[in-house]
């Protein structure tokens, strides 16, 4: 493992002077540049520059910058898209169409985008869970952690802005039905949707400022955060793993890991103009969709069961499983504070997990992190009504949707404990296990589920409590 | 003392006998009482839907029930629960209220069940059209005409049964006859009319004098026969507009049929030819395009009976009016056969002319392949019989016959190319322009069959002609682009490959 001191050695150059190993500046055109601004120091990092391996596999220090070249196709494709975008109620929609019909390739810039866009959706949730399992936010790489889950978000942003933009009549009826979730914000909420859909209505006023925010806005914050984000990976090194077992060694990243990082890259590229050659539109499933279809019309009938991005599938089931009204509050109020809770509790994990802040294995936060996974899955199948499609508000094949999904997610559940059991050691699985008993009890039981999260959490409350009470420390025996 | 006696005997006798005829007195019921009334068990018997009812009535339509229970033409809740459970909309129950014949006959304490307006008549042994329900809903009630517009007498008198002369006494059931004369009265009067509805027809009766309804009945006196109530009812007569009318579109089939269907009814009748009138019409028309479009997509604009035959005049069409019928909506059709070659050998063979191929109560679904000339096909069966001696016959037919199911195929075959490519993101709007036009001249070509003229035929036919050409270049290129998409795919996943095979040797070569 690269020590702390030789890092800083080797980030000499921000100082703006000469190396201290000395290094003259060499001749040509790269003497006349580091005569001027001094980048052999900046040389002499690269080239020093090491990446930390441990027990764990390779593969998921891959993934943050295989998010950042999804990313750099978005801005490519998003700048060519622009040049034949033109907002406004006649021509936002006229503008895609001709873009994607008439323009040559210009199908190809919108379906790379499109599926550019979910590919980073997906590599940038892997990244957040494999740096969450790891551990790799624990001190002193907790702001690393933060300016990547801001990223997250704002890439979430990315997705719902961009899709109101081609003023189709999906495109319409997602976002009312997706702005209007603001309304349950208490006491700003109003206005609140006043502010994001510049007025009452979804109009084409909302497009223009979801123009701007998907041009402009959303990408300097991207770019300002990402900058930190890199900064804080080069200035920190990445995160070396938690383990006692394996002597820690490294890998040069100049040139091996930024050539597995470009081979990498070349090869999403590869899947990525094949996907955007032979499924134009998407692979067809609900949220993950973007044939032009109609134009948006206000004055249409809404599509039946309207369904989010499959991203937001999860929030969307979540606001169905709440009651019009709980706690003397309106359930949309309720279920927006408990999902403002596990945003929050997610967003501050490096200072709630103390064990893997003193570089021991913290199995409680690993069980944490795949206990969220199981709860997401079970959202999201719930909401694309698997097992009964097309479930809508018929309750009885709503309850055969949430078994059908239950009995999926308890398999993978149990698969998933097995896994970690026999390949991580895993031994704690308290976490999972609510998660696990709040499915059953949902989805086999027919209980509401709410209740079902209220009998799952008491109980864990109580084991973790008990086996603190016990033995005064948690469970040390697992390891991350 | 006799001559007292005599006074007091005069005197208290009849007092006596007066005081002895005399009833305790009973408090005539109010309107308040018969509201509050419970029946044996307590139970209310105004329901709690009618008191609603009555507490959302004006206070005109309240003073004129009370008016109603103080003259005792409403003397019992339950006969006060029956009107309010009509629920009638304010100028329906006022016109009730002033009508004191339908209050007595309302009343199940004074009428006996043959008399007795009830909103359930089964259940009181009365007629089926002594249907309250129905007689607040006649167009006739509606209209004030009340009661008294065909009974005579005077609604708005206490008592009495001053039936007007025209009304007939006995032997009404036996001879309808005079219900038309009856009806008409009123409907061949425009000047009475107009008051009421300017736009209704006040030609019925002459109508129906000459068609051969009107002759059955009038002249021939056949019971059979229908007259007005036959088909618009007695009470709870309707608008033809009215979906509840017995004449409405959809209703007619069924109210023809009544009869039409009958073969007892239909008995001893025949056809010009001399044959027995059929009974299977009804039958045939369901199972035909218009009874299909009418009575099960419900389409209005499809023909019912009287669209052809006509109504207070139905007759059956004639040989030369048949075309006249459906030319009506067929237009495009009948003109073009007008001026074909048919239209005279059609004349010469006294034959109808579309119904000679196209039948007439169950008129089928056109198809491509009447077009035909094989055995058993329409047109080839027909000329083989008829036209041996004209050469052109055959070969125009199959002319028309393999023009049509060509544009039919492509048309069929364009639009699921067309699908599987905009599937595959191409753009498929120039072959969706084509296929418009290639189904635009379809169309017209079917159409243009009727003018069995090759010429005539093959300039609306062309353009379809032309759409195929050009919408088969179109989907060939859109499968070139296809093709174009792929090949450049592969050539691009070959470059990229051939860079990752060379950073993996590279790779190999430094870590070694």
């Amino acid at each position: 493992m690269q020590s702390g001191g030789s890092r800083m050695e080797g980030l000499s150059f921000l100082k703006n002077e000469p190396d201290k190993n000395g290094a003259e500046p060499g001749r040509g055109l790269l003497g006349w540049v580091d005569r001027r601004y001094q980048v052999t120091p900046l040389l002499e990092f690269m080239r020093h520059k090491q990446v930390p391996l441990g027990s764990h596999w390779m593969g998921w220090y891959y993934l943050g910058g295989i998010t950042m070249f999804f990313f750099i196709v978005q801005v490519v494709t998003g700048v060519l898209l622009l040049m034949y975008f033109q907002p406004g109620e006649a021509t936002a929609y006229e503008s895609i169409h001709f873009l994607t019909t008439k323009v040559p390739f210009g199908w190809l810039i919108r379906s790379v985008h499109s599926w550019s866009a979910h590919l980073m959706i997906i590599s940038l949730t892997l990244h957040m869970f494999s740096t969450m399992m790891l551990k790799a936010y624990r001190p002193p790489r907790e702001l690393t952690w933060v300016s990547g889950y801001l990223l997250f978000l704002i890439t979430l942003g990315f997705g719902f802005s961009g899709y109101l933009l081609p003023w189709n009549k999906l495109a319409y009826f997602a976002t009312t039905v997706g702005t209007n979730i603001v309304r349950s914000v208490p006491f700003l909420g109003d206005w609140l949707l006043l502010v994001l859909r510049g007025g009452q209505d979804v109009t084409i006023n909302t497009l223009y400022r979801f123009f701007a925010a998907h041009v402009v806005i959303l990408p300097l914050a991207f770019v300002g955060i990402i900058s930190l984000h890199l900064l804080f990976i080069q200035r920190q090194g990445m995160a070396p793993p938690i383990s006692a077992k394996v002597a820690p060694r490294g890998m040069k990243f100049f040139p091996s890991f930024a050539l597995r990082d470009v081979l990498l890259w070349l090869a999403c590229l590869m899947l990525l103009v094949t996907l955007a050659v032979f499924l134009p539109y998407g692979p067809g499933i609900p949220g993950m969709d973007w044939e032009l279809g109609s134009k948006a019309d206000a004055m249409a009938p809404a599509y039946a069961g309207i369904k989010p991005e499959w991203y937001f599938l999860w929030e969307y089931q979540l606001l169905k499983e709440f009651p019009p009204h709980l706690f003397g509050l309106e359930g949309p109020q309720v279920c927006l504070f408990l999902i403002a809770i596990l945003l929050g509790i997610w967003a501050i994990i490096p200072w709630l997990d103390r064990r893997a802040a003193r570089n021991k294995p913290s199995p409680a936060f690993s069980d944490f992190g795949w206990a969220a996974i199981l709860f997401l899955v079970y959202l999201t199948l719930m909401g694309w009504d698997i097992g009964a499609t097309g479930a809508g508000n018929d309750m009885s094949l709503v309850q055969r949707s949430a078994r059908v999904c239950a009995w999926w997610t308890l398999a993978a559940g149990v698969v998933m404990i097995a896994f970690r059991s026999w390949w991580f050691e895993h031994r704690w699985f308290v976490l999972t296990g609510a998660a696990l008993l709040q499915i059953a009890l949902h989805g086999l039981m027919g209980i509401s589920y709410l209740l079902a999260g209220a009998i799952s959490a008491g109980l864990a409350i109580i084991v973790i409590a008990a086996s603190y009470f016990m033995t005064s420390r948690p469970n040390e025996t697992g390891t991350t | 003392m006799r001559a007292i006696l005599v006074i007091l005997g005069v005197v208290l006798i009849p007092s006596a006998v007066f005081a002895a005829d005399q009833k305790p007195a009973v408090a005539a019921p109010t309107l308040a009482s018969l509201l509050d009334a419970k029946d044996k068990s307590g139970k209310s018997i105004i329901t709690q839907e009618e008191r609603a009812y009555y507490n959302g009535l004006n206070d005109n339509l309240k003073e004129l029930l009370n008016q109603a229970v103080q003259k005792e033409f409403i003397s019992a809740p339950a006969h006060l629960g029956t009107l309010l459970s009509l629920q009638l909309r304010p100028q329906k129950m006022e016109l009730l209220l002033k009508n004191n014949c339908a209050l007595c006959h309302s009343d199940p304490e004074v009428q006996t069940p043959e008399d007795l307006f009830s909103v359930a008549p089964a259940s009181h042994h009365s007629p089926a059209h002594m249907n309250l329900k129905e007689i607040v809903e006649d167009v006739h009630f509606r209209s004030g005409l009340s009661c008294a517009g065909c009974h005579g007498g005077d609604p708005t008198a206490d008592l009495g049964h001053d039936m007007v002369k025209e009304w007939p006494g006995k032997g009404r059931d036996k001879n309808r006859a005079w219900i038309v004369q009856f009806c008409a009265r009123c409907h061949s009067d425009p000047t009475f009319m107009h008051q009421f509805n300017p736009g209704l027809p006040t030609d019925q009766l002459a109508k129906f004098q000459d068609s051969p309804h009107g002759q059955a009945l009038l002249v021939k006196h056949d019971d059979r026969a229908p007259q007005c109530v036959s088909c618009h009812g007695v009470h709870g007569i309707r608008p033809a507009k009215d979906p509840q009318s017995k004449v409405y579109a959809q209703r007619v089939p069924e109210t023809c049929g009544a009869c039409h269907s009958n073969p007892k009814t239909m008995a001893g009748f025949t056809l010009p030819d001399g044959a027995p009138l059929p009974t299977n019409q009804l039958a045939e028309y369901k199972k035909s395009v218009h009874g299909q479009a009418l009575l099960v997509r419900g389409d209005l604009g499809a023909p019912a009976c009287n669209d052809c035959h006509g109504n207070h005049a139905a007759s059956p069409p004639g040989v030369a009016s048949v075309s006249h019928s459906c030319s009506l909506c067929h237009s495009a059709n009948a003109s073009l056969f007008d001026g074909s070659k048919h239209k005279q050998a059609f004349d010469q063979h006294n034959w109808p002319e579309c119904s000679k191929c196209h039948g007439n109560h169950d008129i089928a679904k056109t198809h491509d392949s009447m077009l035909a000339t094989g055995p058993g096909a329409l047109c080839g069966d027909c000329h083989r019989q008829f036209a041996k001696a004209d050469p052109k016959c055959i070969p125009t037919a199959n002319y028309f016959h393999a023009t049509i199911t060509r544009m039919d195929e492509a048309q069929k075959r364009f639009t699921a190319a067309s699908e599987k490519l905009a599937a595959k993101g191409l753009d498929i709007e120039p072959i969706s322009n084509q296929l418009t036009d290639l189904n635009d001249a379809l169309k017209k070509s079917r159409t243009y069959v009727h003018s069995f003229s090759r010429v005539t035929f093959q300039q609306v036919a062309a353009p379809g002609e032309e759409a195929i050409r050009r919408t088969d270049g179109l989907v060939d290129k859109a499968r070139g682009e296809y093709k174009f998409r792929q090949i450049g795919l592969a050539g691009s996943i070959a470059l990229i490959g051939l860079l990752i095979l060379s950073i993996y040797l590279k790779l190999r070569q430094l870590e070694k």
